[in-house]
């Protein structure tokens, strides 16, 4: 808000976690730079909670260093830390009005009454809430509810600002709505914001960058194009956005690149060479839904062509998604735009799918 | 079944509450002797009750042991849910067994647990001794009152205040107390009706200058069987059904909202 306190840089290094034998969180290292609208994504129980938890102090790692701002914080108790914290279920004080609320960190940090007011007006107007300062927190919707909790986490300036699936609760409309809003709000506050979700929609909306994590594991960390363009393996591909994969049964070099040959005879073309002399066994074949043309013209030219039968064709969201079956064990899927295809195919109708060979991607199996 | 439901809980009431209601038309009784049902009516025993300076005394002995037995209860038993609810005890399940414990467990078998104790620790007799002992057996219901309360809200209002700055005792001030208060005043009132209705362990514990209206009521009742004890049984009646007004009131009364800014 007043844009004086620029975000701090957070550095994860060697954290970890265990609960008795479970690996909450394997050795993790992080870097997030100042101001950055850092996401972390991954199914539940991957530790992203864990995470955040002990940046934020409620989870006591068992080792590692937590640097915000260059200052290693794992001996700081969480109200020395400050640190903003959203949580998904909001965690507002049932029995403070909204004023109240977002006074209850200033009043903490016995900042005098008259700067409180003003400060809390300030933040109201910044989460949109002006003039329900005296509101019971029961009498506003979740999407507001959610504002005020912003707003509480922020308008102590913390140079880090952690939330936790801060949009779970909301239907997906308002989740959309508030996306923006939270957007908006980062640019205004200028704070580093870490983010946890298990929605790669609103994680590639939001961030410069991204973490993919799995069983307690940063798996890859990229900007969301480059997460979506180059998953470093099998499970990034299928997490982020959707994926058609192959298992590999062998390898051949082919004049520009090389040839898969993924079962039920049929064969794919790539540009791109496997690790060392892979059999394939290791790695698999990956190509997006958007990648793939439905009868084109071109798709001589296109180096990946088969035929298949439509299963079924879906309209969702600005975008037709087919599912087309190219042999006995094996079926695609295919994403357009409802305006670039040539016509619309129905169900059962025979098409060619064709695509570049470059568009073929390789990913070690996970 | 829309007939019989409604007849069957007003049987059970009578059943359950009649028994207690006859003391009070003997205790309007003109005879010298407990009867029921009594063929005159006078309220003098009413007046008997103040002259015989024992029963004033009882009732002060009986205050001054249920009062500080229910702050100590409060006390021990918030601190017990606090640690059994949100301390994340490998044993908190037999931790809660074993703090509900003593409610279940026969007084007697308290009271001849407690009587070598405290004869060794010199409390018999005494106030402190008393107190201690009906601690036992009040505890758990603030435990048990207060452990709901606090079950009623996600431990993230705690980390979100700690977040906010919020040290432990300035957390537990102003979002655990403000959030459990209704349990723990329930708790505490039920504490001291336990207190105020025990005898077992009065008898064992207080001597006769701590003993306490359920022991004179006893005693009186061994010696003299006049319309006195059923007075007196009355005026208690009448005190534990308004405290357990009060709990019933409190307890269907919403959450503390805060006043606007
Ligand atoms: N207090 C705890 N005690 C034991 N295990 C826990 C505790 N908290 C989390 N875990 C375990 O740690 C793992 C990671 O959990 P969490 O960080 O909450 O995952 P996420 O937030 O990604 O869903 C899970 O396997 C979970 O069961
Ligand atoms: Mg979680």
């Amino acid at each position: 808000m007043s844009g004086a306190s620029r975000g701090a840089h957070l550095a994860i290094q060697g954290l970890y976690k265990r609960y008795g034998d479970v690996q909450a969180l394997a050795p993790t290292d992080l870097d997030v730079a100042q101001g950055e609208f850092f996401a972390l994504i991954g199914p539940s129980g991957s530790g992203k909670s864990t995470l955040l938890g002990s940046i934020a102090g409620f989870v006591p790692p068992s080792g590692g260093r937590i640097l915000v701002g260059g200052v290693d914080v794992v001996s700081v108790p969480p109200y020395r830390r400050n640190i903003g914290m959203v949580f998904q279920n909001y965690a507002l004080f049932p029995h403070m009005v909204v004023f109240d609320n977002i006074a209850f960190p200033l009043r903490m940090r016995k900042v005098a009454e008259t700067e409180i007011r003003t400060r809390v007006e300030r933040m109201l107007a910044v989460v949109r809430l002006e003039g329900m300062g005296a509101r019971r927190t029961s009498q506003l919707s979740g999407g507001q509810q959610q504002r005020v909790a912003l707003a509480r986490a922020a308008v102590y300036d913390p140079p880090l600002l952690l939330m936790d699936e801060p949009l779970g609760a909301l239907d997906k409309n308002l989740r959309e709505e508030m996306q923006d809003e939270i957007k908006q709000f980062h640019r205004q506050i200028g704070a580093t914001v870490l983010y946890v979700t298990h929605d790669q929609d609103e994680a590639a909306r939001l961030s410069d960058r991204i973490a993919i994590v799995n069983h307690g594991r940063i798996v890859q960390v990229g900007a969301p194009r480059e997460l979506y363009e180059a998953p470093c393996n099998s499970f990034v591909a299928s997490f982020l956005g959707e994926a058609n994969l192959f298992p590999i049964q062998s390898v051949a070099p082919a004049v520009d690149g090389t040839t898969l040959e993924i079962g039920g005879g049929m064969r794919l073309a790539t540009t791109r060479k496997p690790p060392e002399a892979a059999t394939g066994a290791g790695i698999m074949a990956c190509v997006r839904p958007e990648a793939i043309g439905l009868n084109h013209r071109t798709s001589a030219a296109a180096g990946n062509t088969v035929e298949g039968i439509v299963d079924d064709a879906v309209y969702t969201a600005g975008m037709l998604r087919y599912r087309v079956r190219v042999s006995d064990s094996i079926q695609l899927t295919v994403r357009q735009p409802p305006g670039h295809a040539a016509h619309h195919a129905i169900p059962g109708e025979r098409v060619v799918l064709s695509w570049r060979a470059e568009d073929t991607l390789l990913v070690p199996r996970e | 079944m829309r007939v019989a439901l409604p007849s069957f809980t007003a049987l059970a009431l009578v059943y359950l509450v009649l028994p207690s209601l006859i003391i009070v038309p003997m205790s309007f009784s003109n005879q010298l002797y407990l009867t029921f049902p009594p063929p005159g009516w006078s309220t003098q025993w009413y007046g008997a009750m103040q002259t015989d300076l024992s029963w004033p005394q009882a009732a002060a002995n009986s205050f001054l042991i249920g009062v500080p037995t229910a702050l100590l209860s409060v006390a021990l038993g918030t601190l017990a849910a606090l640690a059994v609810v949100r301390g994340r005890l490998r044993f908190a399940a037999a931790a809660s067994a074993l703090l509900v414990a003593p409610m279940l467990l026969p007084h007697v078998i308290i009271a001849i647990g407690l009587y070598p104790v405290m004869l060794d620790l010199g409390l018999l007799r005494g106030y402190l001794g008393v107190i201690i002992g009906h601690t036992v057996v009040a505890m758990p219901l603030v435990f048990i009152t207060v452990a709901a309360a606090l079950r009623t809200y996600s431990e993230s209002l705690e980390l979100a205040a700690m977040t906010c700055g919020a040290g432990p005792w300035s957390a537990f001030r102003h979002i655990t107390f403000p959030m459990i208060r209704m349990g723990v005043v329930v708790g505490g009132l039920l504490a001291f009706a336990t207190s105020f209705d025990e005898l077992m362990l009065s008898l064992f514990l207080t001597g006769p200058g701590t003993r306490t209206l359920p022991r004179l009521i006893w005693e009186q009742m061994n010696a003299y069987l006049t319309p006195t004890i059923a007075a007196v049984a009355t005026l208690i009646l009448g005190f534990s059904l308004l405290l357990l007004a009060v709990v019933a009131v409190l307890q269907r009364a919403r959450p503390v909202e805060s006043q606007a800014p």
